[in-house]
């Protein structure tokens, strides 16, 4: 929901974990921007080298299920 | 003379804006800041011309270190009223 937001995807679009940010017409820009929003939503810090590395879905959600259960 | 900056470094100072962006405690000033930063970049993002480059980068981190400081002054006027676009809806 998070990504469909930020790229203003028209409805119906499918997204799956599988997606790669690129191929819904994100640039770095929006990956950027998308990785805050994840942050917010998540009450999480991203730090730089992790943020750069992410391409799609899946890997923003792996790397959050990393840094959560990190926290605990 | 400044090198150009690289594609993770634009990135690294885009990401710090945003971040300094959400700590202004108030609504308008703190949506204003991030979408100044995201559309400052846009705009800049096909430049290709190393000393432009270089130029318009140092520039971003100028207003980088002027939001940081804008975000402390803020915090400490703060209005105690919330803006109705933060109240959740009942």
């Amino acid at each position: 929901d998070i990504v469909k937001k930020q790229l203003v995807l028209p409805e119906g679009t499918d997204v799956t974990g599988a997606s790669k940010f690129t191929d819904l017409g994100a640039d770095s820009l929006d990956t950027v921007e998308i990785v805050m929003g994840l942050e917010e939503a998540f009450k999480i810090s991203v730090d730089e080298s992790s943020a750069q590395s992410i391409a799609t879905v899946e890997d923003a959600a792996e790397l959050i299920d990393k840094i959560v259960s990190n926290a605990k | 003379m400044a090198a150009a900056p690289t594609r993770a470094e634009a990135l690294s100072l885009f990401r710090s804006l945003l971040r300094t962006a959400r700590q202004f405690s108030d609504y308008n000033i703190r949506e204003y800041a991030r979408r100044r930063a995201a559309d400052a970049f846009r705009e800049n993002r096909a430049l290709g011309d190393a000393v432009a480059a270089a130029a318009v980068f140092a520039d971003g981190k100028k207003q980088l270190e002027v939001a940081k400081r804008q975000a402390v002054v803020y915090s400490l006027y703060a209005p105690k009223a919330k803006s109705i676009m933060e109240m959740k809806l009942q």
